[in-house]
């Protein structure tokens, strides 16, 4: 590895630091309506500092947890989302996995200062990276059959503790959900199970568990629990899953309290929030509708963009789905046949905002969708950014690639049964042993998780990092 | 770099901490090992196992895999 440019230069306010990430879990259900499921949670709030964390824009896995372990930006870190432009073409996407990290991620900080570190299940880990402890990669790893562990000899020992690992459920856009609901709960029980042992068995310093259950969860049963979704149904039997979902997780949570010690700092986060998806926008059957986008031939049946014949030489924008909209425009000397000048850029791009937040459901009403420049929302674009990033209805419709519904609002995903969509803020809650909290904040952000592990394990703070520790409540510096 | 290389040679000479080197022979007194330097070697290439040559791509097939993922997963 690389000598390090950071070193320990202040007393450490904590000897360990752990790190439970709950994937989606937003502050309206941990800090209220769930919380009265949740006895560990409730009793740890009433000794920390917490509140609504606001996430990246866009609020989604990937960037999210790279943003929130790198305190950098997606413009910074150069992707801004799963799927990123490879080149200037109109076909090359790159997903983004753990190669396309520059920045070292907090645990890479401590590894190089000889501090040992246990991952387990954080996106965008695969393949695996060395450092100084325990990791095992997240969802975007293949499947079981690749090299999900680091070291190699630390699969054995996985497979010994929880028998089959589970990446991420299987079948998830599947209609028989109890299938789904007990899949849900074994991935989160042999995740937790595995994180047990791994800090029960190791030497660590810093521990970090990502349980993607809760997301899968919200967007398999959503309009099961939520009495304003579209398609809630008050007598359905998934009623309660919700509530009982929760109840599990925070068992999960006491067991790992069991283990930690007056001398370990916790952070609780989430990488972004969710809430009811309405439907979904067509983008691209808007973007010929508006005049933006031009087909040689119109499709027979619902089709990929992908798989769409675009005349390029009269297309202007196009875009991609997703829970958000990534629109790019067809610029001259960009693009292979662009038709937008470059001196009319910054119109077009205007005009093309004006007329996305005019956007009205079936009834007319408007959506409220939401428009941004990645300009002038990161501190660089590296990489290829996409032209304009949108969240239809400010993220209660998501966004339809496909072409060919004859539509411009759909209430059926594209890829299959899906009741929710991500929103702007999750959740952090900060426990400094030996300190009072300072109970609930507003003002906490996603960029804030880094500087703050590094902040209490007495680690200089790199100085391109954007956030700032949090600052927690009364506290004395721990005897060291 | 603390390291040598021989034109000729396929191996190269790491300096490591002297406190280290003393630490890993007592270490493997007994265990099998030749000497330290096949230890380290035995060590460091379970360490980097995984991180052959072709570690700075995934294979189209594992891409694959993954867009899947996301596409059921309702990401793309």
């Amino acid at each position: 590895m690389m000598p390090s440019r950071q070193s320990i230069s202040h007393p450490p306010r904590v000897k360990r630091f752990l790190v439970l990430g709950l994937d989606s879990v937003p502050p309206e259900l941990a800090f209220d309506k769930m919380l009265d499921f949740m006895p560990n949670l409730r009793s740890l709030l009433g000794r920390s500092t917490y509140g609504p964390m606001m996430s990246t824009i866009p609020p989604i896995t990937v960037p999210a947890w790279s943003s929130m372990m790198t305190s950098q930006d997606p413009g910074q870190l150069g992707f801004y989302g799963f799927r990123n432009r490879a080149d200037h073409s109109y076909q090359a996407l790159t997903i983004a996995n753990s190669l396309s990290l520059r920045k070292p991620r907090v645990w890479e900080i401590l590894s190089r200062l000889g501090k040992q570190v246990i991952i387990v299940g954080v996106p965008q880990t695969y393949p695996a990276k060395p450092i100084n402890g325990s990791l095992i990669t997240g969802f975007l790893t293949p499947d079981i059959t690749s090299q999900y562990t680091y070291p190699t000899t630390l699969r054995g020992e996985v497979e010994q503790v929880v028998g089959r690992y589970i990446l991420d459920v299987e079948n998830f856009r599947t209609d028989d959900k109890e299938a789904l609901l007990r899949n849900l709960y074994e991935m989160m029980e042999k995740r937790f199970k595995l994180f047990r042992h791994l800090l029960q068995t190791k030497s660590w310093d810093f521990a970090m568990i990502v349980a993607m259950a809760p997301d899968r969860l919200h967007h398999g049963f959503w309009k099961f629990y939520d009495p304003e979704h579209p398609k809630h149904d008050p007598g359905n039997p998934f009623l309660h899953c919700m509530q009982d979902f929760y109840q599990a997780m925070d068992a999960e949570i006491g067991e790992i309290l069991e283990l930690m010690d007056d001398e370990t700092g916790l952070l609780i986060v989430s990488d972004h929030g969710i809430k009811r998806m309405d439907g979904g926008i067509c983008v691209n059957e808007w973007l010929m509708r508006e005049g933006y986008l031009s087909l040689e031939e119109q499709p027979r049946q619902p089709i990929r963009f992908s798989q769409a014949k675009v005349d390029w030489t009269r297309t202007k924008a196009w875009g991609e789905g997703g829970y958000y909209a990534r629109i790019f425009l067809n610029v001259e000397g960009r693009e292979p046949q662009g038709t937008v000048r470059q001196a009319d850029y910054e119109a077009v791009r205007d005009a093309l905002i004006a007329r996305l937040e005019e956007i009205v459901d079936p009834e007319g009403r408007n959506i409220g969708t939401r428009v941004f420049k990645p300009q002038a929302i990161y501190r660089e674009c590296n990489n290829i950014a996409p032209d304009l990033i949108v969240y239809f209805g400010d993220l209660h419709w998501r966004s339809i690639g496909t072409i060919g519904l004859g539509s411009i609002h759909t209430f059926e995903n594209d890829t299959g049964p899906d009741d929710a969509n991500h929103s702007q803020y999750g959740i952090c809650v900060l426990t400094d042993p030996g300190a009072d909290g300072a109970g609930y904040i507003d003002g906490i952000t996603i960029m804030d998780v880094a500087p703050t592990i590094l902040d209490r394990l007495g680690v200089d703070i790199p100085s391109d990092m954007i956030g700032k520790p949090i600052e927690g409540g009364s506290s004395c510096p721990r005897d060291s | 770099m603390p390291t040598q290389r021989s034109r000729t040679s396929d191996k190269v000479t790491i300096k490591i901490p002297r406190p280290l080197y003393d630490k890993i022979a007592v270490l493997i007194d007994g265990a099998g090992y030749n000497s330290v330097t096949d230890f380290i070697v035995y060590v460091l290439r379970d360490l980097a196992g995984h991180h052959t040559d072709k570690s700075e791509r995934l294979c189209d097939t594992e891409i694959e895999k993954i867009r899947q993922r996301l596409e059921t997963l309702g990401y793309l």
